[in-house]
């Protein structure tokens, strides 16, 4: 049983309880993946049986009650701890309650642990966290991805049915990607941002990730409420879509147009290629049509993402200054020094290299050369994605050019790291919805994938398209 | 050099000044969050996740912000723009928690306003704006010896800045300037005003250069001033500095100063060389700042009557000489406290601002009390008044009757008759006392009868001293010479 809504239907049929199916999540969990920072055991068990004699009761608030999540470290809970996997916040209990954690809490879930993720979501392999890396539960030379890494390996290792990670530039598509799982980043602006730790808030979005579409449209019908704590969301309601998600079949693929850039998959290693095109053809098989598209300026997107996205970060994390909260170090005691001592040794070094590149390039001669510039291309990207939508409904990408890296391969060769992120950028830097489907095996048994890129809003859309692909591959819930 | 060297050096120079005011808005709450704005509450009291900078929280604009700013703007006749976005101005303070302040520098609220001043000449001049924006303030830093302390209830108070161009030349302007503006922003409601506790604080730039030329000379900013007469000194004592720098053959550097309230005098802070790169950036977490046609009409149709023209109706309507008017609509309560005065006065207006601007301001500056709590009210000086205009009492004890009003919170007819005041204007009542006192002085009624005029005066003063004053002294006089005149025959 690995999704939300079998796991729902045997608490409703009575199969099994919340405590129960809480337990074998907890004796799922293995230490040496490293996927959590923090478990919240006496509070899961507490809210699980709060869940069991609710459904006693015969009280039914949602899809979600009794059921077993992770929160990404990055994502705030009152009164329990939230690092952002950084050692500047190694100490710091939240004063409130973030939306996230809310929604999760009111449908009545139980929250497992907040789990690992690369420091503030800078990185894509969950190797820079100052609680050590992530393994990949399906093979442990490999990383997790990342930055939400944590998210993935929990689902994975089946100590969590759904995780909340956040995705910036690619960080819940990636690891869900490495980890034969479902990742979907809404539409920025669809899901309230208020306690989620700023990376960059221009690009950062909530993301659910999942063992199905269907649980991931289960899990977004609770975040898309609207939430006056964040003035950059936009009120489109609140989504309704698992009755839809549930009625739809492999036929919903007629008639739907696909748009194909052939160039992104002519990038991809052999392996990876050759799953991407069996995707396609099971598309095509089911009456879809491939449309070749053209996204010209997509090349620029890694470097103009690297400007605005540290840019806004150096900003974001200038609160982190060792005074108000967190880490804080002082030999003596001097305002200046406090700050460079604090910040020195409570951020990692991918974090300082990011905080100093987004500085730079905001600094006074620099500005219109970089960030200004970097603007630009963002709004040229979006266009290019406006002109293609006009002859498609969905883009389809690779997530990544290949499966899952081995640890350590990271900090070799950083700029080529920050290349990898190529398929995934657009998507944050035009605020369209990407849904990472889990689609065939590597030469090295590790898991492939696609993606799918919905217009800006269109995420019900999208989600239609995944569940049916899903149902396409043979998966009932 | 000496002040008289100076001074006459000084008049080779003329004095190009530019002001920047921030004042906090009067909204219940923060500009982003429902903390309430109060400098009236325990010390990080009124604090929560948003205006602490926790991590996760996001601002979300207070809509009174943008309308109070958007009313300030149209009442200096500034164009508001239809779109404007906030930035991230970013610095490291402790008392600044974001580690950045939310402020619009690319495109403000509004730009290219005015308002206009009397100058030296008594001309109207008009000073003008550049633009006005929204931003934040930070919290309070203590300095206790060793330690800082950190009260961040004033963080997150939504401020305006309102920039205004260089159009002044000497510290009286820009003080009738910063009045001026002071005083549209308390008609308008938008700003509680209280310079003490901060609301309305002003940096000021100055520059001099010979008369003739009109190459500008390099600018100081003197910062962070909060009374009208620290700005007046302020300027005057940095363009002496300026001088002398120049007159010695050195010169100004572009510096940022501070003012000491004690000396009096400017000091140096920073020089341009250590300025902040603020690394100004559009605030991702904050849309645009739209605002409508409907909403601009709406504000409009809700302005009050602003000091000038409320000024010139006080010249039209009650007759008052316009210096009377500029005293009394440079607070509106002021204002109104006329208005409700001459409303049930029975004589001159002239006559209540007379009362108004000498003897109720002398006591309120006095004692440091806000004309709304004055505690001689509108109605009770009104009452006052209508007693020396009906001669119930005279001017000179009118005056004495108001002292012990504002003393002891009483009404008028009260202490009138506490002090047992009342003007005796009854004629056959003194007709009857002034032919008994006649009686009662033979020699004198003799001697003035065969011709000693000036003792007439004798006469009339026995009537006062008889009625320990209360003899309304115009009918006493005529009385008297009545009763005397009798005798003549």
């Amino acid at each position: 049983m690995k999704s939300i809504y079998e796991a729902h239907l045997a608490l409703k049929n009575k199969k099994m309880s919340a405590l129960e199916l809480l337990e074998s999540c907890l004796s799922n969990r293995s230490e040496k993946n490293n996927a959590f920072i923090s478990v919240t055991e006496d509070r899961a068990k507490s809210e699980a049986i709060k869940a069991d004699e609710k459904i006693a009761r015969g009280e039914w608030t949602s899809y979600l009650q009794g059921i077993p999540y992770s929160l990404k470290d990055l994502f705030v809970t009152e009164g329990l701890r939230t690092t952002a996997a950084s050692k500047i916040l190694y100490n710091y209990i939240p004063p409130y309650e973030g939306f996230v954690a809310s929604a999760f809490k009111n449908a009545g879930a139980v929250l497992v642990g907040k789990v690992s993720l690369d420091e503030f979501g800078m990185g894509s392999t969950n190797e820079n966290s100052a609680f050590g890396p992530v393994l990949n539960p399906l093979n442990a030379t490999r990383v997790p991805g990342g930055s939400s890494g944590g998210s993935a390996a929990s689902i994975a290792e089946g100590s969590s049915l759904v995780s909340m990670g956040t995705d910036t530039g690619g960080s819940s598509r990636l690891p869900a990607n490495f980890c034969g799982i479902v990742g979907f980043k809404p539409s920025y602006g669809r899901v309230s941002r208020f306690g989620q730790i700023a990376y960059a808030s221009s690009l950062d979005q909530a993301s659910p990730m999942g063992n199905s579409v269907l649980d991931i449209g289960i899990v977004m019908e609770h975040l898309s409420k609207k939430d006056p704590h964040d003035a950059s969301q936009v009120n489109l309601g609140q989504m309704k879509i698992v009755e839809d998600l549930l009625k739809i079949d492999g036929e919903y693929f007629k008639g739907k147009k696909i748009g194909l850039c052939m160039e992104l998959i002519d990038g991809c290693k052999e392996d990876v290629k050759k799953a991407l095109l069996q995707a396609l053809d099971l598309m095509k098989n089911n009456g879809a049509t491939i449309v070749n598209i053209e996204l010209p300026h997509l090349k620029y997107s890694v470097s103009s993402y690297y400007i605005i996205a540290t840019c806004e970060a150096s900003a974001n994390l200038s609160r982190y200054d060792g005074i108000h909260y967190g880490y804080r170090k002082s030999h003596n005691g001097q305002l200046e020094d406090t700050y460079k001592e604090s910040r020195s040794l409570g951020f990692g070094e991918e974090v300082k290299k990011r905080i100093l590149l987004g500085t730079y390039s905001l600094s006074s001669g620099y500005y219109d050369a970089y960030y200004s510039k970097a603007c630009k291309v963002r709004r040229l990207i979006a266009q290019d994605f406006n002109h293609a939508f006009l002859n498609c409904d969905v883009i389809f990408s690779p997530v990544c050019a290949s499966t899952a890296f081995e640890l350590g391969e990271g900090p070799k060769d950083p700029v080529q790291m920050y290349m990898n992120d190529l398929y995934t950028i657009p998507a944050n830097l035009a605020g369209l919805p990407a849904l990472a489907l889990p689609f065939g095996n590597g030469a090295d048994q590790m898991p492939t994938g696609f993606q799918l890129i919905g217009k800006q809003f269109g995420d019900e859309a999208l989600l239609k398209l995944g569940r049916s692909f899903e149902v396409l591959t043979g998966k009932k819930f | 050099m000496n002040s008289t060297e100076l001074n006459s050096k000084r008049n080779n120079y003329v004095a190009v000044i530019g002001l920047e005011v921030h004042a906090q808005l009067a909204t219940q709450t923060k500009a982003w969050c429902h903390c309430e704005v109060t400098a009236h509450a325990l010390e990080n009291t009124k604090v929560c996740e948003v205006c602490s900078a926790q991590p996760g929280t996001l601002p979300v604009l207070n809509k009174k912000v943008v309308e109070f700013a958007s009313k300030m703007a149209m009442a200096t006749h500034c164009k508001i723009n239809d779109l404007s976005f906030f930035d991230r101005k970013n610095y490291f303070y402790p008392d600044l928690p974001k580690g950045y302040q939310i402020s619009q520098f690319e495109t403000p609220l509004a730009q290219d306003g005015y308002v206009e001043i009397t100058n030296a000449n008594g001309e109207l001049k008009k000073i003008r704006i550049e633009r006005i924006q929204i931003e934040e303030d930070t919290g309070k830093s203590t300095h206790e010896g060793e330690m800082s302390l950190i009260n961040l209830n004033r963080a997150g108070t939504p401020l305006i800045e309102i920039v205004g161009k260089p159009d002044i030349e000497t510290a009286e302007e820009a003080s009738s300037y910063l009045k001026q503006l002071h005083s549209i922003l308390t008609y308008l409601g938008v700003c509680h005003g209280n310079l003490q506790e901060g609301n309305f604080r002003c940096d000021v730039n100055v520059s001099i250069h010979k008369k003739g030329t009109n190459v500008w000379g390099t600018r100081t900013e003197t910062k962070n001033l909060n009374s009208f007469k620290h700005v007046e000194k302020a300027i005057e004592n940095e363009i002496e500095r300026q001088v002398e720098i120049l007159e010695s053959g050195e010169k100004v550097i572009q510096q940022t100063l501070g003012f000491d309230p004690e000396t009096l005098k400017v000091k140096v802070l920073r020089t341009k060389s250590d300025a902040h790169d603020y690394r100004y950036f559009p605030e991702p977490d904050l849309i645009p700042l739209v605002i409508t046609e409907q909403e601009k009409t709406k504000w409009m149709n809700e302005l009050p009557e602003l000091p000038k023209v409320k000024q010139e109706r006080f010249v039209q309507d009650y007759s008052l000489p316009v210096y009377d008017a500029e005293v009394l609509t440079a607070d509106k309560n002021l204002a109104h406290y006329f208005e409700q005065v001459v409303k049930n006065y029975k004589g001159e207006p002239k006559k209540a601002s007379n009362w108004i601007m000498v003897e109720l301001l002398r006591l309120l500056n006095e004692f440091n009390i806000d004309v709304q709590k004055s505690p001689v009210s509108d109605f009770e000086l009104a009452e006052l008044l209508n007693a020396v205009f009906e001669g119930k009492i005279s001017g000179k004890q009118a005056k004495d009757v108001f002292i012990k009003m504002f003393d002891e919170k009483k009404g008028a007819l009260e202490v009138i008759k506490e002090l047992g005041l009342v003007q005796i204007s009854d004629t056959s009542a003194l007709k009857e006392l002034a032919e008994k006192l006649v009686a009662a002085h033979p020699t004198q009624t003799e001697q003035y009868l065969s011709g000693k005029d000036r003792l007439f005066g004798f006469f009339v003063g026995l009537v006062m001293k008889e009625t320990k004053g209360q003899a309304n002294p115009q009918v006493a006089n005529d009385v008297m010479l009545e009763v005397l005149n009798k005798l003549k025959k």
